[in-house]
């Protein structure tokens, strides 16, 4: 395939490389922009953006991996980043693994991908997304009670190109947008929040069709009613969970959990490790049979899609849990490898050139049942139905967790109830998705975008997305507080 | 590391760049090495030289704002447009914030902030630091992870009105666990200077809390008299140092510091502070807009006293800026604090284990959050060495507990601190603080987990 993009500086750093003895070698070279904009009562509270360029070299010497970064444009400071690559291979062989590090095959991609975008959201004017942004505050503080509104676009949109000792050539333009919506309430020396935020692979089409003025009204509405709202009763409950609410469910307590580095011990020291030990792949139950969970880097908007992945890997759909049983993990070369798999699953990624790849999240999904939240409601008894995060802890083996939300309703009889405030519910991961038996449809999913998602030392964020649906647990402790 | 003549140069240029009634240039920069081990090997080890540099303009009360790592002229010419167009885009602020003019004062030096052989420290030197803890691991059959991380940052502001500033510091940080198959245990080390880090005394101390009591025990949720150690203290802290101590927080209606002013919320043992100039902590001479930093008293014998500002909150209650206004990117924090350090009391950690009859010890937390920030209600979880304390002794190994508890309530209970304190960092890096041990009277578990 003929590419458009120039990799001849690229290729000249790999020479270096496998001059100065590197058994294998990649090189990235990134361009990202980003622009947010953030609107506080009405009145613009930053207009921002940024460009920034980088390159990373990881180098594999005498089995073992050095990576070098810079922000630097000089080729002097290229060549100097591959010397530092290769020199801090050499002092990781120092205490390197028995058998050296070993990478899965994969062929050498020679390839251009891009996000689909209908409408660039870098080309909107600008006067058109503050007054889209000004006009939601304004619905947001219809309400007495609102004494903050916030809303905010952020858009970004990254150039990179992957070469490797190995022959890919990949050139990919990625771009995501997304929206974020906030409303704080005071009142009875009290505050409370609604929110909402959603991200996704596309153009301005994504916000356009967000309706967030619309959104914006009834968060204002809810944050004043959550004043008055009764506190979450305590104790176990059939839970329901909205859908904003199971993505993140999703995020901490299988999309981290099943990052194979981090089972392998990655990041023992600070994002901790994983309670999906290797030994149970393929008999371990994660769940109850309702439970089916995906990722997948090939869905068209999903924010954690994309063509290919920063050690040139081509996007990929892996069944992680199959009706509740674990089946399988993210993976990167070297830990698809380790674990006897033929094949990466295509899921290391970096924030930016100057960053070293990790396994990171794509779009880590609940897949579709064939109920709906109405009739999930109506089947339940008493319970209680909570949504929209607004905390979230878990153990270092992302077993025990607690999550608290801006929002909830009782259901009493099958039908919804009073409003309440100050919702949260704790359990063990396999015990919740053990107790997992309704998920709604296809017309009731979702991919949401999370663009925070944190990890590594030094700490870098990802975007990702999950799919996520309505879903009821049976008997789950709720009300959780001091 | 660019350096301070080039640095200040670089900056008054761009600064000169903008026709705005007012522009600020920040450029922060940092040469970064870490290297990661685990299973008692080496799987990650890289170098990152990267740095940010943000335009702000003030126009007619018009803010514009733009960052970008690229320092060539062109790529700042371009940055410092892009600001003036977003700042041409809004309508006026009312309350647009004035930069701060130059203080009169010499900048102060923070001497002893940059340390040559941190900046110099090698990859070889870095796996061969890891190599003596992974010796000591592999010496009683264990396994050790690990991460030791050394960096050179520069910060330096410039604005329009004639302020200066610029600052240079190292930072050396190396931290394990060890970890038997089954238990683990943890120790760290933080220090502007990478000589004072002692390899073997880190890894015997995270030896020592993996192989203390092999069996571990369940704890029923409930309320226990809990000793913290530094860098469990951290976590804790932490809530009160994002959530309460900043004025923005005060005028959003969304911290306790403003209603409670002047009231004894926490235990007379309590007092906590911010002081960039203190040579215990990592020296901080100025904040983002180039202002000094001024020590503030949060809490003092238990009374709530003050909040950090940056000029934006002080301008609003007439006053000055304490310096302590955080980096003006895409989206701004606002002031928060920098360089928090607590009051030590009397006895050692071994006095206070002692001294409780029946009790938990705490090493470390795990992703803790607040549910309620107003009460600053935060969960999480321990890891790394909990034990339980019956008549003065470390009887048992827990398995990790989670808690939720207000740390305003937690911190009214505190009944001891200890003599001696040291930095700590908390589990996000959000703060690096100047910490003694603590205990708290009936710190509430409510859960735990299965290891």
């Amino acid at each position: 395939m003929r590419l458009r993009a120039d990799f001849t500086s690229l290729e000249t750093l790999l020479e270096s490389a496998l001059l100065r003895g590197a058994q294998y070698a990649d090189v990235r070279l990134t361009t990202q922009e980003l622009e947010g904009l953030s609107v506080r009562n009405g009145e613009v509270e930053s207009v921002a953006g940024s460009r920034e360029r980088g390159l990373g070299v990881r180098a594999l010497c005498d089995g073992a991996w050095g990576f070098a970064g810079t922000a630097s444009n000089d080729p002097a400071d290229w060549q100097q980043a591959v010397r530092d690559a290769v020199s801090i291979a050499r002092a990781s062989a120092t205490h390197r693994k028995p058998r050296g590090v070993e990478l899965a095959p994969e062929p050498p991609h020679r390839a251009e991908w891009s996000t689909p975008v209908k409408i660039d959201p870098f080309a909107v004017p600008m006067e058109d997304r503050l007054e889209l942004l000004r006009l939601a505050c304004g619905r947001m503080r219809e309400v007495g009670a609102v004494h903050v509104a916030q809303a905010g676009i952020n858009m970004w949109r990254e150039q990179k190109q992957f070469a490797s000792t190995e022959g890919a050539r990949i050139n990919q333009e990625i771009t995501h947008t997304g929206a974020s919506l906030t409303a704080f309430a005071r009142g009875s020396g009290d505050t409370q929040r609604r929110s909402f935020s959603d991200y996704a692979s596309a153009g301005w089409e994504f916000v356009r069709d967000l309706e967030l003025a619309d959104r914006a009204r009834s968060l204002g509405r809810e944050a004043e009613q959550l004043l008055t709202a009764e506190a979450c009763p305590r104790g176990p409950q059939d839970l329901v969970l909205g859908a904003e609410m199971m993505a993140l469910q999703i995020h901490e307590s299988c999309g981290h959990p099943i990052e194979l580095d981090r089972v392998l011990g990655s990041e023992a020291t600070f994002a901790g490790t994983s309670f999906l030990e290797p030994e149970g792949l393929g008999t371990f139950r994660y769940g109850s049979p309702a439970v089916n969970i995906t990722a997948d880097a090939t869905i068209p908007g999903g924010l954690g899609s994309y063509g290919y992945d920063d050690e040139g890997v081509e996007a990929q759909r892996t069944v992680i849990m199959d009706r509740g049983i674990h089946t399988n993990y993210l993976t990167c070369r070297e830990t698809a490898r380790s674990t006897g798999q033929e094949r990466s699953g295509g899921t290391m990624r970096a924030q930016g050139g100057p960053n070293l790849p990790l396994i990171r999240m794509t779009n880590i999904n609940l897949e579709p049942g064939d109920w709906t939240l109405e009739g999930i409601i109506r089947d339940t008894k008493r319970g209680v139905l909570l949504n929209t995060p607004k905390s979230w802890s878990l153990d270092d083996k992302r077993v025990n967790f607690h999550f608290g939300c801006e929002i909830g309703f009782e259901i009493v009889d099958g039908a919804l109830g009073r409003m309440l405030r100050n919702g949260a519910y704790t359990a063990l991961t396999p015990q919740f998705w053990g107790a997992c038996d309704a998920v709604a449809g296809p017309s009731e999913w979702h991919v949401w975008g999370t663009p925070g998602c944190a990890k590594g030392e030094p700490v870098q964020i990802a975007h990702v997305g999950h799919g996520a649906a309505p879903a009821r647990m049976r008997g789950i402790k709720v009300g959780v507080g001091a | 590391m660019i350096g301070r003549t080039e640095m200040l140069s670089l900056l008054r240029d761009v600064t000169a760049m903008s026709p705005a009634e007012a522009t600020e240039v920040y450029l922060s920069g940092e040469d970064l090495a870490v290297t990661r081990w685990n299973t008692n090997y080496i799987h990650q080890n890289l170098s990152r030289s990267n740095q940010t540099l943000t335009v702000r303009v003030i126009d007619g009360q018009r803010i514009g704002i733009a960052t970008t790592n690229q320092l060539e002229r062109e790529t700042l010419a371009a940055a410092v447009n892009r600001a003036l167009e977003h700042a041409r885009l809004q309508k006026p602020h009312p309350d647009a914030p004035q930069l701060p003019p130059p203080t009169g004062r010499p900048q102060h030096e923070a001497t002893g902030a940059y340390h040559e052989g941190t900046a110099r420290f090698a990859p070889a030197d870095r796996a061969a630091g890891a190599g003596v803890v992974i010796a000591a691991a592999q010496a009683r059959k264990l396994q050790s992870a690990g991460t030791f991380a050394t960096s050179v940052r520069e910060t330096a502001v410039v604005n329009s009105l004639g302020a200066e500033a610029y600052h240079a510091g190292t930072k050396a940080y190396i931290r394990t666990i060890v970890n038997d198959g089954q238990t683990t245990g943890y120790a760290d080390r933080l220090a502007a200077d990478v000589g004072l880090l002692d390899y073997d005394d880190l890894a015997q101390e995270a030896v020592t809390k993996a192989t203390l009591h092999h069996e571990a025990r369940d704890l029923p949720p409930g309320q226990y008299s809990t000793v913290f150690e530094a860098v469990a203290l951290s976590d804790l802290l932490r809530f009160l140092g994002y959530l309460a101590f900043s004025a923005k927080a005060v005028h959003e209606g969304r911290s306790f510091m403003g209603p409670e002013r002047g009231n004894k919320v926490m235990s007379e043992l309590v007092t906590i502070w911010d002081d960039g100039l203190d040579p215990r902590g990592l020296l901080t001479p100025f904040d983002a807009e180039g202002v000094p930093k001024q020590k503030v008293v949060f809490i003092e014998r238990g009374v709530v006293r003050d909040v950090v500002h940056d000029s934006r909150t002080a301008q609003k209650d007439g006053r000055q800026s304490t310096g302590h206004a955080t980096p003006f990117g895409r989206w701004n924090a606002g002031p928060m604090p920098a360089n928090m350090l607590m009051a030590t009391g009397a006895g050692s950690r071994e006095e206070i284990i002692k001294s409780t009859a029946d009790g938990v010890l705490v090493t470390r937390f795990h992703y803790t959050h607040a549910p309620e920030p107003m009460r600053v209600v935060a969960t999480g979880t321990t890891r790394d060495g909990t034990f339980l304390i019956k008549d003065g002794e470390l009887v048992a190994r827990l398995r990790n507990l989670r808690f939720t508890d207000s740390m305003i309530d937690a911190f009214s209970r505190i009944d001891a601190v200890s003599g001696q304190a040291r930095l700590a960092r908390d589990w996000w890096s959000t703060f690096e603080s100047w910490l003694p041990v603590v205990r708290i009277n009936g710190f509430t578990f409510t859960g735990a987990t299965t290891f």
